[in-house]
């Protein structure tokens, strides 16, 4: 039991807790060693089994696939990137949700744009940062509350192949899949689109 | 921005003035730093290596390390060896060398007294010799000096190198947590891109001053030219500066060449033995290895290394090409933002 939790047990039981910090003295010199950077495990394996698009993962992948990540956290309204920034990673929404945005009018101004969807926990975006060799984020991503995302980049994926070659291709076999998605999505909004236009047309 | 965001970019930024101030203020700790960060990135390959492929071919690497570490540093004791042979029997011969010159000056000055009828007094011969042994006392009453640096570097390298290999990535996850979210995507891209390339770098010119050095060796040795081993070892060791690396390489060469009075010894041949490695370095090794890691136009090189032999000596004039190379990167990148917001 951790030494906060036992004076909130004691202090809520109304027993007498002491006036200064009992610490003992090699617990305190172990955090405070530089060498120690704490003993918190991030363990985000729970989170990714329940992706489907990392369901063919084994457990070992997905184990290793997690240290390749950086956990961002962002406070309400914090800007994760914006349109037209250089873009190199992919980010999965750990816990809170992001809204984004596309200004398609103006796409170099600070002006957002109008908001185009929430993505909630479990949820990803950004890919293509990963895939292409000179990306331009096509939208802005905004945290809308606080928020903590789970992102991995170019020098990531790198350092995957190269020393797991085999999961650097499965996981880029699974983002391949993720763009031909979005493409498939994309295609189907074009030709609803066209079809709308030339409907347009012909009532004109 | 939130306060607090300019804050934390205000403190990132402030801390990391403090760091790069703080190396510069102690540079007995950044250069044992640095080695021990050379080193490390040099095992980098080898960590490929063992990582990758199934447990058998892991065994089969890590056999492979040890039987290449363990046969080795036989040619490299022996070499040594040599090179400590070649030094005293050049030590030896100093004083036989100094006559020689002292004889070539005497008869230069009485070509110019029967030429022009001129007298030269001066005696360079004599004030080289002498500047020689003052530079020798005083290396001597800095030798305890060198001594406890030497001993402070091996109890400091390990050390760094047990961070590196240990620890470094614990520290790094923490140092990349500290990064505003702001610059975040765009420093650990650059960061990671400098660590690649100046890796790539040190392992290119390590392999290249190998290649070269062996060339000159085996060639002096065929040729009959005194003092191979260390010759060759300073051919290698200079190549590791661009350009004018080779230039530097081939004097002492030239000076035992023009010094001795051995008429078996040819300088038509060193020169070609030179001329020859560095030929093979230019055509092979630079394009394959060097010159894919560091694209850059080589004036602008030269102009880099005289650069920095002036800021940090010979270290500055070997590390400041990756930094170069690293920095066309970084203004490259701010090139590219601004053209997208413009």
């Amino acid at each position: 039991m951790s030494y906060e939790k036992d004076m909130m047990e004691k202090n809520q039981r109304g027993e007498v807790i002491p006036d200064k910090l009992d610490i003992p003295l090699l617990k305190y010199l172990w955090d405070a060693s530089p060498l120690s950077f704490g003993s918190s495990k991030e363990n985000y394996h729970e989170f990714f089994k329940k992706i489907s698009v990392l369901n063919s993962f084994s457990d070992n992948e997905l184990r290793l696939f997690s240290k390749f990540l950086h956990r961002r956290e962002f406070i309400t309204s914090e800007v994760i990137f914006r349109q037209g920034d250089s873009g190199y990673g992919f980010y999965f929404v750990f816990q809170g949700s992001v809204n984004i945005y596309a200004n398609h009018l103006n796409p170099n101004k600070d002006d957002l744009g109008e908001l185009i969807i929430r993505l909630d926990q479990r949820q990803y975006f950004g890919e293509m940062g990963l895939l292409e060799e000179f990306n331009r984020r096509s939208a802005s991503v905004v945290a809308a509350e606080n928020t903590v995302v789970l992102g991995i980049f170019k020098p990531d994926l790198e350092k995957m192949l190269e020393f797991y070659p085999v999961l650097g291709a499965k996981f880029l076999r699974e983002t391949a899949l993720i763009m031909a998605n979005r493409m498939g999505h994309l295609t189907r909004e074009v030709m609803s689109l066209k079809r709308k236009i030339k409907e347009l047309e012909q009532r004109v | 921005m939130h306060r607090n965001l300019k804050l934390k970019l205000f403190l990132f930024f402030f801390l990391l003035f403090a760091t790069i101030s703080f190396a510069f203020l102690f540079p007995r700790l950044t250069l044992p730093f640095g080695f021990a960060y050379i080193i490390y990135l040099m095992a980098q390959p080898l960590k490929v290596l063992l990582l990758n492929g199934s447990g058998q071919q892991r065994i089969f690497f890590f056999m492979l390390l040890i039987l290449g570490v363990v046969f080795s540093m036989f040619p490299l004791f022996a070499a040594f060896y040599n090179i400590d042979t070649d030094f005293s029997k050049f030590s030896a011969q100093l004083p036989e060398l100094q006559k020689n010159l002292q004889d070539k000056f005497f008869i230069f000055k009485v070509y110019v007294f029967e030429k022009i009828g001129y007298r030269i007094n001066i005696d360079p011969v004599s004030f080289v010799v002498r500047k020689l042994e003052k530079q020798g006392a005083l290396l001597l009453a800095q030798i305890p000096t060198y001594l406890s640096s030497f001993f402070e570097w091996m109890l400091l390298v390990p050390m760094f190198l047990y961070f590196f290999f240990f620890q470094s990535k614990k520290f790094s996850h923490k140092f990349l947590r500290s990064i505003p979210n702001s610059i975040f995507e765009k420093t650990y891209v650059l960061t990671s891109q400098f660590n690649t390339k100046f890796g790539e770098y040190i392992i290119a010119k390590f392999i290249e001053a190998t290649f070269l050095g062996t060339i000159v060796t085996i060639g002096l040795l065929a040729i009959g030219f005194p003092y191979p081993f260390v010759l060759g070892f300073i051919a290698g060791i200079t190549n590791i500066l661009p350009y004018i690396g080779p230039l530097i390489g081939v004097l002492p060469a030239l000076l035992v060449a023009l010094l001795s009075q051995d008429p078996q010894i040819s300088m038509l041949g060193m020169v070609f033995i030179f001329a020859f490695a560095n030929l093979i370095d230019m055509v092979l090794v630079f394009p394959l290895l060097v010159s894919k890691v560091v694209d850059l136009n080589p004036i602008i090189v030269v102009v880099s290394v005289i650069v920095g032999g002036q800021v940090g000596g010979i270290v500055g004039m070997i590390v400041i090409i990756p930094f170069i190379a690293f920095f066309k990167l970084l203004f490259q990148e701010i090139y590219k933002d601004l053209s997208v917001q413009l």
